[in-house]
């Protein structure tokens, strides 16, 4: 008789675990976008004579049950957790570091050897027919090595920044890696995101002026701003069951002027942060809102001199310190520019010349990078 | 249809089980048989007719073998049954291999068909042959009825997949079988316990499978090459017993008894050991319409080892059209003779640690043939596994993908012996109270516990995140 209760109890449960689910799965809308997985989700296909006879509708149907099945996040969330209990380090191209930082994972052969010297020829151009400087930011996975997990691998960053030095000369380069290198210990990137932090940006800005003999505005990294407590970046999208929040500071001294910044040749705004973004997920579109192809930037500093920025994201958050030293600084980022990149800059290049910087980190120019 | 989906579990699995159980006896191989038909036409919308073809004509067969057995036409009928399974399964599996082969000895070029394989054929066609085999034999009565036959060929527990049934295996099951509470129970446990090995084990065991064959050979240290080879051979072993588990376990529920089809091939002390454990379904078939019919062991040795050629060569085809699944059953013919001539005494005599150690490999070198295609790759990766590729003995890559995978290759270890069984069987069986307590809250917590993680797992399958996102 106890047998019998219990052979009821074990079948009844696992039958209400399929009933349940098959319910609340009826009943259960659907979604068109998961912001958690950062992804569209598929839609129910449409019934036709062929796509039943190859068979596609069906397989189309199976994708767009699982993908709207009631409750995916919590079992993505589920599925991941058990990943990491079973000691994974590696969560969907996220590595699991020490002190809860995650960092973004770039495979050892990503870029050949070819790749690299093909894109620090073309930066070589650049540099030879402007006098550029050039600033490339090594990714997280190259200096926070004491974070990184035991025999992770990671796409070692030190020949391309070797082979660029070479290309484009010691006067053009500067050394953001040796910087960083030496502040490695501290907040110098995010946690849950890939780009690096306010302080990281200011050791940027430390060796910018250095090597390029600027004066040293006296920015206070012991007397930050914070903006934000609760930012969860593109790698916490990736790992979604971290419970780590990264804080997002400034630095008070770049909101001491008044500064005119042109998003796109159309909207204008009057502060390098848009705080409307600290209520989304993408908080570091704080700063200069976001991605944009083409940024103009009046400061209140009345230097007469004028930068030319080609860069990518990691940019924003150094763009703010660099604005004692321009009276305009023109922000292209040539991911959302189809044009020419010369023609671009020759139509703004001022009577007395232009600076010209190149600020990318270390993938993202591999990725990205052209002129 | 997979049984490790959502559609399976929380659309056809429910919905058929509740039409199932509510309707009367003599309706239930009704629902069986309608149920395994669209379960099957889901995946193959146009190969069910083959299947219904093939079912029509077995059971006509069946019955004019029958009616026939005095008059000495029956063997033709045979001759025609067994000829037209091997038909179909030689036309759908094979005739592009022996096409590609033909065009490659004599440099003609004939174009290929191109035609998908359907699934489960060479399951249910061997399945229909021993119908008609043991119709002719005798040791199985005829079926009348055409429903109860059609379930037979067509039930979806086994149909994609196996275990391969012997008709009269479940010959009186077809007619008459009843269920209690404590059958569905095993049955729905058993078939939990399939889905988790599939899902939990095999899944994560082949994509670290598909990240180590995805490499070059050349530069693979010797310790990822191991353990790729490894991870291949834990998630074909987990993969496979786990849906034959699940078959087995819905046949269970439905009032079937299926024939097992492991036993823990991979704590096996010899090869002989291990083909009498791995896949027992498809060597018992094997011996007894092929293997005993050219004379087994009773013709002398050189025609035992002749015998033993042709049921190898069989049984690696069997798996697919290619030289290497030839290679591969033949690779464990090599050993089987030898353990027959002298081997097997040697490894009687020496500790059954080596017998394991001995029979692990020649199954871990049988699998690197069975998963590779190419010679070429069969060839890198055997230099990899020697250290001859030219890279070290181990890299930061493999230390690292052995840390990440170390606890699923314990677990995976663990659950290829039958110490978690024994473990069950223990507390169970025995008196005293705490023991029996810890089983009763183990069979409550467990299987649900298990279905859960699976599905976490089945659901998450189609999480495919942006690998190079970053505004």
């Amino acid at each position: 008789m106890d047998e019998k209760r219990n052979a009821l109890f074990t079948a009844g449960m696992l039958a209400a675990i399929l009933l349940v689910f098959l319910i609340a799965d009826l009943f259960h809308g659907d979604r068109v976008y998961s912001e958690m997985e950062n992804r569209l989700l598929t839609k129910r296909p449409e019934l036709s004579r062929e796509t039943f006879l190859t068979g596609e509708f069906m397989e189309a149907y199976e994708e767009y049950l699982t993908d709207q099945f009631v409750g995916r996040d919590k079992w993505v969330g589920l599925k991941t957790r058990m990943d990491i209990l079973s000691g994974k380090k590696d969560i969907n191209g996220v590595y699991l570091g020490r002190d809860d930082y995650l960092i973004e994972q770039h495979p050892a052969e990503m870029f050949s050897r070819q790749e690299e010297v093909k894109k620090a020829v073309q930066l070589r151009k650049l540099v030879e027919e402007w006098d550029a400087r050039v600033m490339l930011v090594p990714t997280a996975d190259n200096i926070l090595t004491d974070k990184m997990p035991s025999h992770g691998a990671c796409y070692d960053e030190t020949r391309l920044l070797q082979e660029v030095r070479e290309q484009v000369g010691e006067r053009s380069y500067i050394d953001v890696y040796s910087v960083l290198w030496e502040h490695k210990d501290e907040e110098i990137y995010y946690r849950t995101d890939h780009h690096w932090t306010s302080r990281g940006a200011y050791y940027g800005y430390l060796a910018w002026t250095k090597e390029t003999h600027s004066f040293l505005y006296p920015y206070n990294v012991d007397n930050m701003t914070t903006v934000s407590e609760n930012f969860r970046g593109t790698l916490h999208s990736k790992v979604p069951v971290v419970g780590t929040r990264d804080i997002i500071q400034i630095f008070p001294e770049t909101e001491l002027r008044k500064v005119s910044v042109t998003y796109d040749f159309g909207r204008a705004a009057t502060s390098f942060y848009e705080p409307g973004h600290l209520d989304t997920k993408n908080q570091y579109a704080y700063f200069l809102d976001d991605n944009h192809a083409f940024i103009e930037i009046e400061t209140d500093y009345k230097t007469d001199r004028t930068l030319f920025l080609i860069k990518d994201s990691y940019a924003n958050s150094m763009i703010p310190l660099l604005q004692p030293h321009y009276s305009r600084i023109y922000v292209l980022d040539p991911r959302y520019y189809n044009g020419s990149v010369s023609e671009l800059m020759k139509q703004y290049e001022p009577e007395g010349g232009m600076d010209v910087l190149v600020l990318y980190n270390c993938v993202h120019f591999m990725e990205d990078f052209r002129y | 249809m997979v049984f490790s989906s959502v559609l399976f579990l929380f659309r056809f699995l429910p919905i058929f089980l509740i039409c199932y159980f509510m309707v009367p006896q003599r309706m239930k191989n009704v629902i069986l048989f309608l149920g395994s038909l669209v379960f099957y036409a889901w995946g193959e919308p146009v190969y069910v007719f083959l299947m219904l073809f093939s079912t029509v004509l077995d059971y006509s067969l069946g019955r004019l073998i029958d009616i026939n057995r005095k008059n000495g036409s029956a063997k033709v009928f045979l001759g025609m049954s067994i000829l037209v399974n091997v038909m179909i399964l030689g036309f759908f599996k094979y005739a592009d291999f022996l096409l590609q082969t033909v065009n490659g000895v004599f440099g003609t070029q004939i174009p290929l068909l191109g035609l998908p394989l359907p699934i489960g054929i060479s399951f249910y066609t061997f399945q229909t042959m021993s119908y008609t085999i043991d119709v002719y034999r005798g040791e199985a009565k005829v079926q009348k009825n055409l429903l109860d036959f059609g379930v037979f060929v067509t039930m979806f527990p086994q149909l994609i997949a196996g275990p391969i049934v012997k008709y009269r295996q479940v010959q009186n099951d077809l007619h008459r079988r009843s269920v209690d509470v404590c059958r569905i129970s095993e049955g729905a446990k058993r078939f939990v316990a399939g889905l988790a090995k599939k899902v939990l084990i095999a899944n994560n065991m082949g994509e670290l499978w598909k990240l180590v064959s995805g490499m070059e050979s050349q530069s693979m240290s010797m310790l990822t090459a191991w353990m790729g080879i490894l991870s291949f051979a834990f998630q074909i072993y987990f993969d496979f017993s786990g849906y034959s588990d699940m078959a087995i376990g819905l046949g269970t529920m439905f009032g079937f008894t299926f024939p097992e089809n492991f036993n823990y091939p991979y704590i096996s002390a010899s090869v002989t050991e291990f083909w009498r454990r791995w896949h027992i379904t498809l060597g018992s078939w094997f011996r007894e319409y092929v293997y005993i019919p050219l004379g087994g062991n009773r013709k002398g040795l050189g025609r035992q080892i002749l015998n033993i050629l042709i049921v190898w060569m069989l049984t690696g085809i069997w798996h697919g059209a290619g030289f290497h699944f030839l290679f591969w059953g033949l690779w464990f013919a090599l050993f089987l003779i030898l353990e027959k001539l002298f081997f097997g005494r040697v490894l009687d005599a020496l500790p059954k640690f080596m017998g394991r150690c001995y029979t692990w490999l020649v199954v871990l070198f049988g699998w690197v043939f069975f998963a590779l295609e190419t010679p070429g790759a069969i060839r890198g990766y055997l230099r990899a596994m020697f250290g001859m590729s030219g890279a070290s003995l181990m890299d930061q890559q493999g230390l690292f993908l052995g840390r990440e995978y170390l606890v699923l290759f314990l677990v995976a270890a663990i659950a290829s012996t039958p110490l978690i069984k024994g473990l069950i069987q223990k507390l169970g069986s025995a008196g005293t109270g705490y023991s029996i307590a810890l089983y009763r809250l183990g069979e409550k917590v467990i299987p649900p516990v298990l279905l859960l993680l699976s599905v976490a797992y089945v659901v998450d399958a189609s999480y495919n995140p942006f690998l190079y996102f970053r505004f």
